[in-house]
């Protein structure tokens, strides 16, 4: 008997952790979403008073934000300063790639984020910030829509995995 | 001190796009050593310019090579290159677009051509780039060893006002750099240094990058980068103290009003005016008011007769008397 209490309360642990995980992929998706709209006013900023230069309005942005969404901006910084002669747009890509996978956002949002490359460092300031004030708009909209989808599925997928546990451990008691 | 190939190699080949950067990197050091310009237009050949010889194209192998072998840059690689240049930031350097230069680390000045866009009837900023002029920029220290003591009044322990006259390329801001480090340092002047503000309206004479010197232009001097001048002038009289302001072709109305007003109020000033003569100076009005008021007491006139920098006579400015001439020594 002890026996099946013991694997009762793994396969229960167990599927409540993965309804755990589903749902922080939600709260995931929002806090990366909120640290690249906090990025994207750092660098709105030091484009707008200090006219900073971009690698250093990049790596000044990345430093505050711990994500990988502030590697995504320190690494574009230090690739753009390595003097390989690579474009922005290449650069910013390319972190882009290298931590996609540690981010949760939908493919709508990271072709969003891809996008961004296109303007980094073209045109003059009013052309600049105007193009960050742009792609900011989308990420609000998209922050909004993550944030109702945390409040509906945050519990849910967690009251999903322990119930889905315990019907489990039930069915097989 | 560095070679030419090296300085190319180190400061300026890594804002260059990959592709034109690869073949400057495959010619040979001696060649290298000599560029003066490197010159890249849209869908023509890339070109060196070497003293003597004017204008080379090279081949992709970075040789030198005839018009039709030459590499054929593109606009892909001017836009790259300008994206290199500017840092990443075109809208950092707005108003050196408008101008048409930028300048690199080292002092490197890069002249640029392309759609100049106008606003309220003036440039706003120049768009659609299609070439690009980039100076090696070379200190070369000493060029002024052979002027200083013709400019100091050893009597008031002060330096003269003065004027270097040059056509263009004849080493003109070369000779007026090594003026400030000179003076600055108190090479050869006095006990010890002057205080020197240099008013770089260009970014020419001290080839400020983000501000900062990149060329030796002495320990107590203090340059206002991109700073006009006749502004210039009045804001380093009024803060930095300087004992001699040096400022580079004067030929504005504002530009003589601030000039004289710091003469008057007993700061030195070294400048600088394009010309061949003093003929050409005196054929230009506003020039020629300062030269008839006697405000410069040494008339510096420069040539590339014998290589840029060469100096052809040093007149004292009152009496229009020789101090020294090329064919005749002191």
């Amino acid at each position: 008997m002890i026996l099946k209490i013991i694997g009762a309360a793994f396969i229960i642990s167990a599927a409540y952790l993965y309804g755990v995980q589903l749902s922080s992929r939600y709260r995931n998706r929002v806090n990366n979403l909120e640290s690249l709209l906090v990025s994207l006013e750092m660098v709105h900023a030091e484009i707008n008073h200090g006219l900073t230069p971009l690698p250093q309005a990049f790596a000044r942005a990345g430093k505050n934000i711990s994500n990988p969404m502030g590697n995504i901006f320190l690494d574009a910084a230090k690739e753009m300063e390595s003097c390989r002669g690579l474009s922005a747009q290449k650069c910013w890509v390319e972190a882009v790639q290298k931590y996609k996978n540690e981010l949760d956002l939908t493919e709508r949002q990271l072709n969003e984020i891809n996008r961004l490359s296109v303007i980094w460092g073209k045109g003059d300031k009013a052309g600049q910030l105007k193009q960050i004030a742009l792609i900011q708009d989308f990420i609000r909209h998209a922050l909004e829509k993550a944030r109702l989808e945390l409040d509906r599925n945050d519990k849910l997928w967690r009251y999903l995995g322990l119930l889905g546990g315990v019907t489990l451990s039930l069915m097989l008691l | 001190m560095k070679k030419a190939s090296q300085i190319i190699k180190e400061q300026i080949l890594p804002y260059l796009s990959p592709s034109v950067r690869t073949i400057l990197n495959m010619v040979s050091p001696d060649l290298l050593n000599q560029v003066e310009e490197i010159r890249l237009r849209s869908v023509q050949g890339l070109m060196i310019i070497l003293p003597g010889l004017g204008g080379a194209f090279l081949d992709q192998r970075g040789c030198i090579s005839s018009q039709h072998k030459a590499y054929l840059v593109v606009s892909k690689e001017i836009e790259d290159t300008l994206e290199l240049l500017s840092g990443y930031s075109i809208y950092a350097c707005e108003e050196e677009l408008r101008q048409g230069y930028l300048t690199i680390p080292g002092g490197h000045r890069v002249g640029l051509a392309g759609r100049a866009v106008i606003e309220n009837g003036a440039v706003k900023i120049l768009n659609c780039i299609s070439s690009m002029n980039i100076r090696v920029s070379r200190q070369v220290l000493g060029a002024g060893e052979k002027v200083v003591p013709f400019l100091i009044d050893r009597r008031k322990g002060r330096i003269y006002h003065t004027i270097v006259i040059s056509p263009p390329q004849a080493g003109k801001t070369t000779l007026l750099r090594d003026l400030a480090r000179s003076i600055s340092q108190g090479e050869g002047v006095f006990n010890q240094g002057l205080k020197v503000s240099i008013i770089d309206e260009r970014s020419e004479i001290a080839g400020c990058y983000q501000g900062v010197p990149q060329l030796d232009t002495g320990c107590r001097t203090d340059v206002l980068d991109a700073c006009p001048k006749a502004e210039g002038i009045m804001m380093a009289l009024r803060a930095l103290s300087p004992q001699v302001i040096i400022t580079d072709e004067i030929g504005r109305e504002e530009d003589i009003q601030a000039i004289e007003e710091a003469v008057n109020s007993g700061v030195s000033v070294i400048t600088s005016a394009h010309g061949c003569s003093l003929d050409d100076i005196f054929h230009r009005p506003i020039l020629n008011k300062l030269i008839q008021k006697n405000y410069f007491e040494r008339l510096v006139i420069l040539s590339s007769r014998d290589g840029p920098g060469t100096i052809e006579t040093i007149v004292e400015g009152e009496k229009g008397l020789p101090l020294y001439s090329s064919r005749g020594g002191e």
